[in-house]
């Protein structure tokens, strides 16, 4: 088995899709889409690590591309890269299926750019070398530029430029962080220039200094973080999600901010290990920050499209908070909530399309009550919404649960796993929980429930000639969603125990850096204890006096 | 200083040795894997429901499986309940869920929170009210909402199967992420119905202030189980006290992580169970159905808090104070919520009033140490108090939604309205705890008496409250019975008659028919027997967790011994109650608004029925002090995101290059030469670069990493 047609497939269909007339382009991106879903089903049978996260289907012998400076187009796929294939392969399709009403114009463009969007997005997850990786990482910022600039709403000028330059200065600066890296490793004696991601991690992360692992955390954070994104270089984020059409919103929010995650997972915490020790609290504070600051934001928006793109800022922070706890329960519920955002909130912007697809509006002042015009509909949002909120069950608890946990126990008196956060991190991002729910149900209340309101004669003034509720083609592209959103809640244990090995291969270093860390930082440790303990003295002393009186 | 001055006042009710006393731990076995079918069938019913609703049925066959499918989870509840042996708890399991391990210094550590059953008498006796109560009040439901039949009757039915799943797991779970997967599964449940009615605004308010005051306590709630799981690696039950068992944890060893266990978990329990400061989503949630409001917000969801402080005893002990606080949360809550009670015209807000009161009870119960007088009380609650809603239910339905206890009079002797006022009767007898006859007396009895002996901070103070509400609670039950019930036969329909399917013409109440009547008469029956059944409450909180030797009285003689004057003394306080209810509401009618004139008429006293009727103003003082901030800081947030965050920050470095260039434009002035001179500049610079470029690097080297 090969990873190639992954990338091969949509490539080929994109060019098949802008070769064949414009009324067949539809299906053939349909089919192409639904090829390569297929295609990564097999894949993940035949997938030999779910248990040791092993990387399979490497290309043997390597593909070089440049060889004089050791860059190659090598693949490869442990189960994490395998999940987040088999979430964009998905969600591909169902992308495309939802456009066929909402895309009127330039048709076959359109899907050319999406099949070409989902080859870069699968070439991320899959690339073994730096370079390629980058190439893949910045390509996806064309299809998605054009996606907004031709197919967008009314501000949408503004919106793909500023997403574009936004995204690609930051990972920029990510990339002269990996140069760096390569370029240290080719100038140790009888070092070569390689660009290969396994090589390079075992490098980096044992043969910089603390200091150029800072420098190299910083760069490779501008470019991550940019993408995520977290506070307070989120700004393009609302701007690109109000603005894109529907599929470019559901991509984004799925797929694309989780390569910023993704990246994190894959590049920061191998490779740099001594710096994410020591900045994980810095870190982990602006994703509190990001939690509350966009959860707040949220309550007081008042286009439906923009809450919820902001609902992804809040809820990204707490993917991030989980990565940076360094222990297994934590970086297990960041992965999981790469998947399951990329669940819940894809399907939500799905819904929010179809709203706009018959009203042409997104203001929650002009909707409301729409459960008796549309109560499959309302059956979805109200599920989605719900799966967003983290009700236990679905699958938005699992991971919000475990990430919230994983922080928590990220003291430093855990025995296993020591890390650098804690109690009052996981206490402060709870509060987030509140928020969402507010936010969340207070926008369900006023758009789904209450009395109808909907504004006048704006129904299939567009030609496009939808139903009152939803369609077939609309409900088939939301079932999928649901039963996956109800599967991971009640049986997340095939996916945890797949996540396991990775996982454990990307912390094996972090106990005794975070052992080290704490030892050489003793002296703040110990001052802390002391006051703890002073504390609980003070405690039982009282006690003791009251049993004595 | 301070710490002094609390040693001094504050007495020690847990005794610091030994805080934690022995508790059963179940053991694993597979004898009764069909246990899981009780919360698998309720599910179940959710799944057909849904079926239902997609194939768009438009009978009454939701509700007919869910009142079969919930009487068979009965059924299989009495079956493990008779086959289950005292002293020998059991742990069933049915799902893997959350299972995660990982190395830790050589062994194997695990994070597990399965689907698995715990089953001891505490479980059994919460479980057999929960499915039988559940069973009955969905039956009662198939007539109450048949006008709804093909409109939102499957709705409705799904989300009771919800409920009933939900309040399995939460009951049954055998760890408390299960627990905490229940908890917020009965919030959700409860979101879905009282929001039934999704078209009337205040309904949707109601469940999403519901959802959201919930949510408050879930966050102490899995704040609590962090702690738990940080301190004793574990959320299961039975690791968790085997370890609490053997590691001699006690109020002086515990470290601060230790003793916040007890509050966040109480902040739970006071969300769920409506108590001070976040009761205030109960009332609201009246604009349910009926059967909802029974069900949900009074016989069962709201007893979870009870029960998660029941089930958490050892741990609630775990620091001395805990204890306490619940009590006094308890008692200040049913004297308040009693206060509010006595005020209001809505029979529904009465009776939710009255439930916030009587968890208020429940909740002192536990806190002076008596856990056996709080699951009675909890017991006998459940039935008197699904008797009264489910009355109040019979009369909405058949007046046209008409609540106000103002405009229904007589109604005993209207035909075919007697066994619901009858039925109605004997609710109000055990709610004011009426002597002898009624289940209510003995369980209320229980904890007032317990009050007065257990040692701690101004306890007896709270059995004095405890006996002062006790005299509003006969009171209001009585008010609402006299007016509705007793009088001379007088009534004005409610809203619902003029869209409702009467068109408008002249208004005939229509009374209950078979179903309502026949539910009315068994859960009334039901009522009765558990008069009997203390013992066996006794005995099964004995059996489980909950377990816990409350102090007794130092005396034997009368006085000595609250336990036996305390059935006279809160007689008195009862028949009290129902006497000054009779006077105003039934024999001197105007009397009761001659009285409310005149303190209205006073200027120093217009503040009391005023402050009463408004709910004392706690939703005005949280929307000033909590909500309109935070609305306040999110507007000022999104300000700031769009001008400072994006337009000022972002933009600005935006603009920079253009500014850049702007200063370097006027080199481009199509002056030959001088495009000469700036080109061979640039190559001397670039020049230079190049041979520069080695030194650079090692500078940069230098700079950033030593050694590198």
């Amino acid at each position: 088995m090969s990873l190639v047609p992954l990338m091969i497939l949509p490539l080929l269909g994109a060019i098949g899709v802008a070769v064949f007339p414009g009324r067949r382009a539809k299906w053939i991106a349909l089919g192409v889409s639904t090829a390569t879903f297929l295609y990564s089903v097999v894949l993940a049978m035949a997938f030999d690590h779910w248990h040791d996260g092993g990387f399979a289907f490497a290309s043997d012998p390597p593909v070089g591309w440049l060889d004089e400076f050791g860059i190659t187009l090598n693949m490869g796929a442990d189960s994490v890269s395998m999940f987040l294939v088999l979430l964009t392969t998905l969600l591909m399709p169902l992308c495309i299926w939802g456009s066929f009403t909402a895309i009127r114009e330039r048709i076959k463009e359109y899907f050319a750019w999406m099949l070409g969007i989902e080859a870069a997005m699968i070439g991320v997850f899959i690339a073994r070398d730096l370079i390629f990786f980058y190439v893949c990482f910045e390509f996806t910022l064309i299809p998605m530029y054009f996606l907004i600039a031709i197919w967008g709403s009314t501000n949408r000028a503004k919106a793909c430029i500023k997403f574009f330059l936004f995204t690609f200065t930051g990972s920029m600066v990510a990339l002269a962080g990996f140069l760096y890296i390569a370029w240290q490793h080719a100038a140790l004696p009888g070092g070569e220039w390689t660009f290969d991601i396994a090589r390079l991690t075992t490098f980096a992360a044992t043969g910089l200094s603390a200091t150029e692992q800072a420098w190299v955390l910083l760069a490779l954070m501008t470019g991550f973080a940019v993408k995520v994104p977290l506070f307070p270089v989120h700004t393009w984020l609302p701007l690109a999600h109000t603005e894109a059409p529907t599929a470019g919103s559901v991509i984004l929010a799925a797929v694309l901010l989780k390569l910023g995650t993704y990246g994190l997972f894959r590049f920061v915490l191998p490779m740099v290990p001594e710096a994410v020790v020591e900045y994980a609290p810095v870190i982990a504070v602006i994703s509190i920050i990001g939690i509350l600051y966009a959860g707040l934001i949220c309550w007081v928006q008042e286009d439906i499209k923009r809450l919820i793109a902001y609902s992804s800022v809040s809820h990204l922070g707490f993917c991030v908070l989980g990565l940076f706890a360094l222990n297994p329960l934590g970086v297990q519920g960041s992965v999981l909530y790469m998947i399951n955002h990329g669940l819940s909130t894809g399907a939500l912007f799905f819904l929010v399309g179809m709203i706009y697809e018959r009203y042409h509006t997104r203001e929650m002042s002009k909707l409301g009550g729409l459960a008796k015009r549309m109560p499959v509909w309302a059956f979805f949002m109200v599920f989605f919404v719900l799966a967003s909120v983290g009700l236990p069950g679905l699958n938005g608890f699992i991971s919000e649960f475990l990430c919230l946990i994983g922080a928590f126990t990220a003291s430093a008196d855990n025995a296993a796993y020591p890390g650098v956060l804690g109690p009052w991190y996981a206490a402060a991002a709870a509060l987030g929980m509140i928020i969402a729910a507010m936010y969340l149900l207070i926008m369900t209340g006023k758009v789904v429930f209450g009395p109808l309101k909907e504004p006048a004669a704006t129904n299939n003034s567009h030609g496009a000639k939808l139903p009152a509720d939803l369609t077939f083609r609309e409900i088939g592209v939301l079932v999928p969603l649901a039963v996956l959103c109800l599967y991971i809640g009640f049986q997340p244990k095939p996916l945890t125990d797949a996540l396991e090995g990775p996982i454990t291969q990307v912390l094996a270093v972090y106990p005794e850096t975070v052992r080290q860390h704490l030892a050489e930082n003793a002296p703040a440790i110990d001052e802390l204890d002391r006051v703890i303990l002073t504390m609980t003295e003070t405690d039982s002393d009282r006690n003791k006096g009251a049993d004595d009186g | 200083m301070l710490g002094s001055f609390a040693a001094t006042i504050l007495p020690i009710v847990v005794s610091s040795e030994s805080a934690v006393v022995d508790v059963p731990v179940a053991q694993a076995t597979d004898a009764f894997g069909w246990a899981a079918l009780i919360l698998w069938l309720p599910a179940l019913s959710t799944v057909l429901c849904g079926l239902c609703a997609v194939m768009k049925v438009k009978s009454k066959l939701p509700g007919w499986i869910t009142v079969g499918l919930l009487g068979t989870s009965f059924l299989l509840t009495l079956a493990l309940f008779f086959s289950y042996e005292y002293e020998n708890p059991v742990i069933i399991h049915a799902l893997q869920w959350l299972n995660i391990s990982w190395n830790g210094e050589g062994e194997t550590v695990q994070f597990i929170a399965n689907f698995a059953l715990y089953v001891d008498s505490l479980t059994l006796l919460w479980m057999l009210f929960v499915t039988g109560l559940g069973t009955l009040i969905a039956l009662y439901a198939t007539e109450y909402m048949e006008v709804d039949v093909g409109k939102g009757y499957t709705r409705f039915f799904a989300g009771i199967s919800v409920f009933l799943f939900a309040m399995s797991a939460l009951v049954l779970g055998d760890n408390l992420v299960m627990l905490y997967l229940g908890w917020e599964g009965v919030g959700f449940a409860s979101y879905w119905l009282i929001g039934y009615y999704y078209k009337k605004p205040s309904a949707v308010a109601a469940a999403k202030k519901a959802f959201i005051v919930n949510r408050i306590g879930d966050f102490g709630l899995a704040l609590g189980i962090y702690f738990i799981w940080h301190n004793f690696g574990t959320v299961e039950y039975r690791v968790l006290f085997e370890a609490l068992n053997a590691g001699g944890y006690s109020t002086e060893t515990a470290g601060w992580s230790v003793r916040a266990i007890p509050y966040l978990l109480m902040l739970g329990a006071f969300g769920k169970s409506a108590q001070l400061p976040l009761y205030v989503w109960l009332p609201d949630a009246m604009e349910g159905p009926t059967p909802v409001s029974a069900l949900i917000h009074a016989a069962t969801m709201v007893t979870a808090g009870v029960y998660l402080i029941a089930r958490m005893y050892p741990v609630m002990l775990l620091d001395e104070y805990a204890l306490p606080i619940v009590a006094w949360i308890g008692g200040l809550t049913a004297l308040l919520a009693a206060t509010i009670g006595m005020a209001q015209y809505d029979i529904k807000r009465i009776f939710a009033y009255s439930t916030i009161s009587q968890l208020g009870y429940m909740f002192l119960g536990l806190g002076v140490l008596t856990s056996f007088g709080a699951a009675y009380h909890v017991f006998t609650h459940a039935f008197f108090k699904a008797v009264l809603f489910l009355t109040a239910g019979a009369v909405m339905h058949g007046f046209a939604g008409q609540l106000d206890l103002r405009k229904v009079s007589g109604l005993r002797h209207m035909p075919g309205w007697r066994i619901v006022s009858w039925t109605m009767f004997y609710g109000c007898l055990c709610l004011a705890g009426f002597p002898l006859i009624t289940n209510g007396f003995y369980s209320k009895d229980e904890i007032i008496a317990q009050a007065f002996i257990t040692p701690g901070f101004g306890f007896v103070a709270l059995g004095v409250i405890g006996l002062i509400t006790a005299l509003f609670t006969a009171y209001y039950a009585f008010r609402v019975w006299f007016r509705v019930c007793a009088g001379p036969v007088h009534f004005e329909p409610g809203d619902d008659h003029h869209n409702g399917e009467h068109g408008g013409g002249e208004f005939h109440p229509h009374a209950p028919r078979l179903v309502i009547n026949l539910v009315l008469v068994v859960i009334t029956i039901g009522a009765i027997a558990s008069i009997f059944l203390g013992d066996w409450v006794l005995r099964g909180v004995g059996d489980s967790t909950a377990v816990y030797p409350s102090p007794h009285a130092e005396g034997d003689g009368f006085w000595a011994n609250p336990h036996r004057w305390m059935p006279w003394v809160a007689s008195a306080a009862g028949i009290g109650g129902i006497l000054l209810a009779w006077y105003f509401h039934l024999a001197n009618r105007s009397a009761a608004e001659r009285m409310k004139n005149a303190l209205l008429a006073n200027g120093l006293t217009r503040w009391l029925p005023t402050a009463m009727e408004n709910k004392w103003y706690v939703d005005e003082l949280y929307h000033a002090t909590v909500r309109a901030p935070l609305w306040i800081l999110g507007h000022f947030l999104n300000l700031f995101d769009r001008y400072v965050v994006d337009m000022f920050l972002v933009d600005g470095i935006a603009k920079l290059p253009r500014a850049l260039a702007r200063t370097f434009q006027p080199l481009q002035n199509g002056i030959l030469q001088s495009y000469a001179v700036s080109m061979a500049g640039g190559l001397a610079l670039v020049a230079v670069l190049v041979v520069l470029m080695p030194q650079f690097v090692e500078w940069v080297r230098s700079v950033m990493g030593g050694a590198g």
